[in-house]
């Protein structure tokens, strides 16, 4: 979330789009309430009439996978009747960018695409270059850094001005290119790819675009509606571009707000966990193209804006993993980072390499992919090729025991697999990181029963076991486990988590002082720290091992602004910390107008009094400059409206994204119908393994759109919520949702068991007959929708029901390669008794 | 102690059940243990309906329209009425009022007549073959007489349910109606205030009774009867079990008018739930 939870009650209009907020996200419904009670309207735009829809002020029913579509049609609506923030674009966009000539676009494809390798080169999409700005290394320059004792050497980068036309006239501006990309999205033509009669469609796109209105909010909540399809990336990419259209980011109540699906994934990928990334969101390198430090450097650091101390962050995460063994002559033991061999290792291609048997082991913590993963009939084959399998869990996923799941050759699977029971979340401490990007410490309510233990203990006891062998026995490459930093501890050899958050947190290698902000982290191998933007909420060095005397522990619940003056807004500044820097809304800079003034004074974040920042919230734009004693606070015009970017600006036309610099509508990877917009029926950049390609499943033969979805009463695989009866009595079986009318023409009533398949594999459900689903009108054919939850599977005593991810693609999003679990097709029937 | 009620708005309810699981939870109330003793109810309400070991569930009522539907939620539990039928039906006294208005079951008490079950113009309390007793919501009244909120109405996040003061609890309902109005839901109304002299569950039901399953204007069907009957079944219970017998098959038939339920089968029969 680009804001929070608690932030969400400052919203105008709230659109719930690919999330179903009131059933996986229940708690959210408390601060959306708030809003609605103060007059906010809500949209909710989904597949489904969903429990979400149920206390919706508008339901739009939407033919799932067509979101870019409607996202086009309400761009176009924007420009068409000119609903934008036009001050917020010309401030805090790329609006005004003038973009080179090469950029073109044709018939769903833009220009530098290679047909054969199914990719594009995005320097084709390039702004003009006013001028070229070489970073000053000055002893007194913005980046002198770069010459300080210790740092790797590498070549300073070149900031690149883009030619600019602030009238918004240019032709080749952004804002022109962007008004004639979408003039396409027509209201009938959107009507007749998302199934939206006409009228609802601008009903819906008025009442969203009215938050374009100065000093308005509107706030999207989305969730894996958006992302899982093979275009997902580009779904987000139109959630962004809106929200800046219509000023909606970096103001109390607006946002870009992912509604992570579990509680910690947002701690995870801050973590670093996604296959692409480093701690704190570093890229992860590459073996080809970073074959040193030096390379990684001056390839993966922007020109310009904050990531341009990447530097600093990468060497103090070296320095935090490999200690005394890290330095600058070998490169602060880069060569030791795991790097990227040119193929993806997404979840999708891990399991297509289990198949072909050039992964032998796998071990899994808290995942169940025999029942959570895309095709995962597929992934259960996949498995059975493993020598070995180390699932760490509460319970006894289906995942552990996929060698006894329905279809297996049970004494053909020579897998090795062990069991280690794991510590549920009341028998650790630690802490966890919410979608609004707090980080709240959790304490130990009691002990593990039994042999369970903390992950944390596990990984440590492994690491001390793997240490030992190659320290005895050698092996390739040991001094990537032996000369690890592991000085997390305790007198007992046991893992001390808060030892962990310290270097999580940083410090001063030499004194060993825990760092207040990521802005004293250094380049030169003089800091340490494992996520640099975590930095902050462990840095109380008076009490190092005290969670409650830290900020993540810190629980007041005063709603106070930073400074006098300002109105107090939700921000709760004293309740937990909130990364980067406790910053409660980023990209609060936009907020207010080139002079900083806010659009909206009642819920201002930050205000510019004539002489200096008066700050509601934690700015975001390098508010003054610190030297020695004195602080120059820097003016309106010199502050950073998105520094994370190298234009320091948000982006409508971006070029990092793998299929094309605006958003385009293509049909999901299996879909009923033609694409009405172009003659590219798919994502020209997909990702797609064999397994998928063979699979796929054509409207010929399968012609019903299903969808998956969650529900309140269980959580994903159902490892944990299957297990306990009282969740399991809430909602009992697997269940598919059928409307009215295609019930009636295959002759099922609610409480038949159906059939459903497709090439992928066949499951069985019991039919749900109702209103929620109802058939679409879809470029002049009927089009008959269905949807059912995944978190039923064959490994619990109290409740087992078919897997609808037996029936889910393994294709891929071209950026992420997050799998289409939302848009397929397959068949449906009643089942013969 | 004031009088006290539950306030459940059904504009704020995304039934997300935490209530029906929280009640269950702090009662201590089980669910089956094994796959084959589940069955499919065919709704998101699940279990369908009220039992010894279920005192509260949300009935999910839908409504066909040309987009969407309308979900009409409704908490299903004890509206604990000033004038109560169960008591006033109950031959052993084992049924009473605290003094916050909660109608409690004396479980030492109860003699499993099912006399309570048949008078309940809600269908509310539900009897327990194998421990002959019968049960019901008590509104927590260990927690509210220590000064906490009922279990439902602390795991509620969106305050579809509220516990106070009842004189608070129905101003809030009377203004929450108005907002309603005003916002386009003109069958709006509050329930609770007079039905039976007064009930200690007040509902605002946002699209009216009768789309939300309330029964307008309830009766104490046979009530007057056994209030005829009651200093009889305290004095000698042995006598009355014959007529008793009798009216409580009357009785069944009287409030079984959504579900039918066949004790000797353990089933229940719920097509009609909808209505």
């Amino acid at each position: 979330m680009t804001n929070h939870w608690t932030d969400l009650q400052n919203s105008d209009v709230i659109m719930i789009n690919g999330s179903n907020a009131a059933e996986n996200h229940p708690i959210s419904m408390k601060w959306v309430q708030v809003a609605k009670d103060r007059g906010a309207k809500v949209i909710v735009v989904d597949p489904r009439f969903t429990r979400s829809a149920a206390v919706a002020d508008l339901y739009v029913p939407i033919r799932t996978g067509s979101d870019m579509a409607y996202y086009g049609g309400l761009f176009n609506h924007i420009f068409t009747n000119k609903l934008y923030h036009e001050d917020y674009l010309k401030t805090h966009t790329n609006a005004s960018y003038i973009v080179k000539s090469t950029y073109s676009f044709d018939d769903g494809i833009f220009s530098g695409f290679d047909a054969e390798k199914k990719s594009y080169d995005p320097s084709q999409w390039a702004y003009e270059i006013a001028e070229e700005i070489p970073w000053d290394t000055s002893p007194t320059g913005a980046y002198a850094w770069v010459n300080k004792p210790g740092t790797p050497a590498f070549t300073p980068l070149v900031n690149k001005k883009a030619k600019k036309d602030p009238t918004l006239q240019d032709p080749n501006c952004v804002f022109q290119l962007m008004k004639k990309h979408y003039e396409r999205y027509t209201p009938e033509v959107v009507s007749q790819i998302t199934g939206i009669p006409q009228d609802l469609l601008i009903e819906s796109y008025e009442l969203y675009a009215s938050t374009g209105q100065p000093g308005k909010a509107g706030v999207i909540m989305y969730a894996m509606g958006q992302t899982q399809h093979s275009y997902g990336s580009q779904n987000c990419r139109a959630m962004s571009v809106l929200q800046l259209l219509l000023g909606n980011i970096g103001v109390a109540g607006g946002g870009v707000d992912a509604l992570r699906g579990e509680s910690n994934v947002q701690g995870s990928t801050d973590m670093g966990l996604l296959f692409g990334n480093l701690p704190g969101y570093l890229n992860l390198p590459n073996a080809t193209a970073h074959k040193n430090i030096a390379e990684y450097i001056e390839k993966e650091t922007q020109y310009a804006g904050w990531w341009t101390n990447r530097p600093k962050y990468l060497v103090s995460m070296l320095k935090e993993w490999y200690g005394d063994y890290a330095t600058v002559e070998n490169d602060y033991a880069f060569d030791m980072v795991p790097k990227f061999s040119g193929k993806p290792h997404s979840h999708i291609h891990m399991f297509q390499e289990m198949e072909t048997g050039s992964i032998e082991g796998l071990m899994l913590w808290g995942q169940n992919p025999a029942v959570g993963g895309p095709n995962c009939s597929q992934e259960r084959r996949a498995m059975e090729k493993l020598k070995w399998m180390v699932a760490v869990d509460l319970w006894e996923t289906e995942t552990a025991i996929f060698w006894k799941a329905p279809g297996a050759d049970t004494p053909a699977i020579d897998t090795e697999v062990f069991l280690l029971p794991a510590a549920c979340h009341y028998e650790k401490q630690g802490e966890i990181a919410n979608s609004g990007r707090w980080i709240q410490w959790r304490y130990k309510a009691v002990e593990p029963p039994g042999e369970c233990k903390d992950d944390a203990e596990i990984i440590s006891e492994i690491y001390l076991k793997l240490k030992e062998l190659y320290e005895a026995e050698g092996g390739a490459n040991p001094e990537q486990i032996t000369k690890l930093n592991w000085d997390y501890l305790d007198d007992n050899g046991h893992i001390d988590i808060t030892k962990v958050a310290k270097g999580i947190n940083g410090y001063t290698i030499a004194d060993g002082k825990a760092l207040a902000s990521f802005a004293n982290l250094q380049a030169d191998g003089s800091t340490a720290c494992g996520v640099w933007i975590y930095t902050g909420y462990f840095a109380n060095n008076d009490a190092p091992s005290d969670p409650a005397q830290q900020k993540t522990g810190s629980r007041d619940n005063v709603d106070k602004p930073l400074d006098e003056g300002m109105p107090a807004v939700g921000s709760y500044l004293g309740w937990s910390f909130a990364w980067p820097l406790n910053r409660r809304v980023i990209y609060n800079r936009c907020s207010c107008d080139a002079t900083g003034k806010p659009y909206n004074e009642e819920k201002a974040l930050v205000k510019w009094n004539g002489e200096k920042w008066l700050r509601g919230d934690v700015p975001d734009f390098g508010f003054q400059v610190v030297a020695g004693d004195v602080t120059t606070p820097t003016p309106p015009d010199k502050t950073l409206s998105f520094m994370m970017t190298n234009e320091t600006v948000g982006k409508l036309f971006a070029s990092g994204m793998k299929e094309g610099p605006f958003p385009e509508h293509y049909e999901p990877f299996e879909s009923p119908v033609q694409n009405q917009l172009s003659s590219q029926q798919t994502n020209p950049a997909v990702s797609l393994v064999a397994s998928a390609a063979e699979t796929m499943s054509t409207p010929d033969e399968f012609p019903i759109v299903m969808t998956t979805f969650r529900l309140t009463e269980h959580w994903q695989t159902g490892g944990l919520t299957r297990n306990l009866p009282w969740l399991v009595e809430t909602m009992p079986k697997m269940f598919v949702e059928i409307s009215k009318e295609l019930a009636e023409e295959q002759g099922i009533v609610s409480g038949d068991n159906v059939v459903i398949e497709n090439k992928r594999g066949v499951i069985t459900a019991y039919a749900m007959v109702t209103g929620r689903v109802k058939p679409m009108e879809i470029g002049g054919k009927t089009v008959h929708q269905i949807a059912a939850p995944w978190h039923w599977g064959y490994g619990s005593t109290c409740s087992i029901g078919g897997m609808a991810n037996d029936l889910t693609p393994n294709v891929g999003d071209a950026n992420t390669h997050i799998p289409e679990y939302k848009s397929f097709l397959v068949n449906i029937r009643k089942q013969e008794v | 102690m004031a009088e006290t009620a539950i306030l459940y708005d059904s504009s704020k309810c995304t039934a997300c059940k935490g209530c029906q699981v929280a009640c269950k939870q702090w009662n201590q109330l089980p669910s089956p243990l094994t796959n084959d003793e589940y069955t499919y109810t065919e709704s998101f309400q699940a279990p369908l309906d009220l039992a010894p070991n279920t005192w509260l569930i949300i009935n999910f009522r839908e409504e066909d329209k040309e987009v969407g539907i309308d979900w009409n939620f409704m908490r299903n539990s004890c509206f604990h009425c000033t004038e109560a039928a169960c008591e006033m039906a109950c031959p052993v006294g084992a049924i009473s009022h605290k003094e916050n208005g909660a109608v409690v079951i004396d479980q030492d008490k109860c003699i499993g007549c099912r006399y309570c079950v048949a008078s309940c113009p809600f269908d509310v309390p539900r009897w327990d073959e194998a421990k002959n007793k019968t049960f019901k919501c008590w509104q927590c009244f260990d927690r509210t007489s220590a000064g906490r909120e009922p279990a439902c109405v602390s795991s509620c996040h969106t305050a579809a349910l509220q516990f106070g003061d009842r004189a608070e609890m129905l101003a809030i309902a009377r203004e929450r109606v108005d907002q309603l109005k005003a916002a386009g839901y003109d069958k709006a109304e509050m329930y609770g205030e007079k039905e039976l002299g007064g009930l200690h569950t007040i509902v605002v039901a946002h699209r009216g009774l009768e789309a939300h399953g309330l029964i307008r204007d309830p009766k104490i069907g046979l009530t007057d009867f056994w209030q005829f009957l009651k200093p009889l079944g305290g004095l000698g219970i042995a006598a009355t079990v014959a007529g008793l017998g009798l009216s409580y098959f009357m009785a069944r038939g009287y409030n079984r008018g959504e579900y039918s339920y066949d004790e000797k089968t353990d089933t229940l029969t719920v097509k009609e739930v909808e209505k």
